[in-house]
């Protein structure tokens, strides 16, 4: 308990860290903050142009949203996925890019990798709130959904941050990890349905077998996208299983994650 | 003696220097989960209290473990056995500017810095003035740090540290920073501090400093404790030890 009360009384480092980030990243740039909406923006507009008009992805009508717009559609779910692999890779990276502060310097080391998520995290609600604007704009209701996606967010948060705690002390013993990690998160990405819908893989598993699509579901981020999916673009109350999934991904994946930073938190400095 | 601000009771800190390290899965999966490693005790059993008030010097030849038993005491390093236990807020002042972000201005960099060492923002905004002076930048304090010349990045790091506050201030050798007027000031400062009651644990080489400074020390060889207690008679056996060495 000492742990977290430590944890809470320094909050405004967690606050500062955040800020730091927020601040130095987009310092003497002529746009600023813009650049993090034209980033995804660029991302909509290439996937778009591949997957929409080439490929031919059609995503099922927004029930009971009736919005038929694959742009708006991708970005429900990317935005999301955007999200979790930032925290992921920058959380997992921040123990290591900040061993010069963690040699010299006492703080619950904690702090690094939640202001990522905070830094992140901040980036990302403002990207949601654009979203939210421009899925009213074109007919969506998103707006009394907002509360509860808000929820789902913080869900994610926490899910992610655990991912990458786990992962930032893993990084510590094996440097491999985080070239691995990036691999990983490119095939974790087309594994999950951002880009395309779901009823593809339904098709394909009602051909080949019922296994598929259980394999398929296992992957928590398609439980995710899910979600945040019915609740923006469909504008409804997401699938009460696919709640309860990503609820308990979280609590267990944050709590190891929390458990082994806690435990390897004291030798860091050592390690590094 | 008055009462104790620090106890080290029998502390011990081993390294594990490795010959072959596991640090890659390649490696790692090669040799099965075995590591080739030989442990080395930085620091054997040593054990002494810190008076409160007292301005306490640690010295040592190189590698005798001074700095060890400082990060031990800065709670950066985890002794294998025994215990540190303090009275009142741990302050340490190993690096300065740590955290400092080149991009950002001194005033914001005070403020992250600041909580980086454990103040909070009203802590910050109450000694914002004492700092700024303090450093002798205050006419660049809203340019980005990575402007400052290292001189005065390293005198607004220290300013920031040296205000923080705390009953016990554990420093490294960095009294040889910024200019002779600087060190000046610095000193002048830890006098404040020793005048105010509070305790400061010190590294130095510097032979002038502990003998300035310091009313305590402890000497350290290989690890061990070789004799504690007041200064004088700790820098005489110690400067009586390495001429000896030197002959």
């Amino acid at each position: 308990m000492t742990y977290l009360s430590e944890l809470f009384a320094s909050r405004e480092l967690f606050y500062n860290l955040t800020m730091r980030d927020v601040k130095g990243k987009y310092r003497r740039t002529v746009l600023g903050q813009l650049w993090s909406l034209i980033n995804p923006l660029a991302t909509m507009l290439v996937y778009t142009l591949v997957f929409s008009f080439i490929f031919r992805a059609r995503p099922s009508v927004g029930d009971p949203s009736g919005l038929d717009i694959y742009p708006l559609w991708l970005m429900t779910g990317l935005l999301p996925w955007l999200f979790f692999t930032r925290v992921v890779t920058g959380g997992m990276s921040s123990v290591i890019g900040n061993a010069g502060l963690i040699k010299k310097v006492y703080f619950p080391r904690m702090h690094l990798p939640f202001s990522v998520a905070g830094s992140v995290g901040y980036t990302w609600a403002i990207e949601m709130g654009v979203l939210v604007v421009a899925l009213t704009v074109f007919g969506g209701m998103p707006l009394i959904w907002v509360p509860v996606a808000v929820l789902f967010m913080v869900l994610l948060a926490l899910f992610a941050l655990g991912l990458a705690m786990l992962l930032a002390i893993g990084n510590v013993y094996f440097r491999d990890l985080q070239h691995f990690t990036s691999i990983a998160l490119q095939m974790w990405m087309y594994l999950t349905p951002i880009i395309y819908p779901l009823h593809l893989v339904e098709d394909q598993a009602e051909v080949h077998g019922q296994w598929i699509l259980d394999v398929y579901r296992l992957n928590p981020m398609e439980r995710f996208v899910s979600v945040f999916r019915e609740l923006l673009y469909d504008n409804r109350w997401p699938d009460l299983g696919d709640s309860l999934v990503c609820v308990a991904w979280t609590v267990a994946m944050f709590t190891i994650g929390f458990l082994v930073f806690k435990r390897s938190e004291k030798r860091l400095a050592e390690l590094l | 003696m008055s009462e104790a601000a620090v106890v080290v009771d029998d502390v011990s800190k081993k390294f594990r220097l490795y010959k072959e390290k596991n640090d890659s899965l390649k490696t790692a999966f090669m040799r099965g989960r075995r590591s080739v490693h030989e442990d080395f005790w930085a620091l054997k059993d040593v054990s002494f209290e810190v008076p409160e008030g007292s301005t306490f010097g640690l010295v040592g030849r190189n590698g005798s473990g001074k700095s060890t038993l400082l990060k031990c005491l800065a709670k950066i390093l985890y002794p294998n056995s025994g215990s540190i236990s303090s009275r009142g807020k741990v302050a340490s002042l190993l690096e300065v500017g740590s955290g400092f972000h080149p991009e950002l201005s001194g005033r914001e960099n005070v403020y992250l810095n600041g909580s980086i060492l454990g103040m909070s923002r009203k802590d910050v905004d109450k000694k914002f003035d004492e700092i700024v002076d303090f450093s002798g930048v205050r006419k660049f304090i809203d340019q980005p740090v990575k402007n400052y010349s290292s001189g005065m990045y390293v005198r607004l790091g220290f300013s920031v540290a040296i205000n923080v506050d705390p009953d016990v201030l554990v420093v490294d050798e960095i009294l040889a920073v910024g200019d002779a007027a600087f060190q000046a000031k610095c000193k002048e400062k830890f006098a404040e501090f020793r005048r105010a009651g509070k305790t400061v644990i010190l590294v130095t080489h510097s032979m002038g400093n502990i003998r300035d400074m310091c009313d305590h020390a402890a000497w350290l060889d290989n690890g061990s404790l070789v004799q504690v207690g007041d200064a004088q008679s700790v820098m005489k056996a110690y400067t009586a030890d390495i001429d000896k060495g030197d002959r």
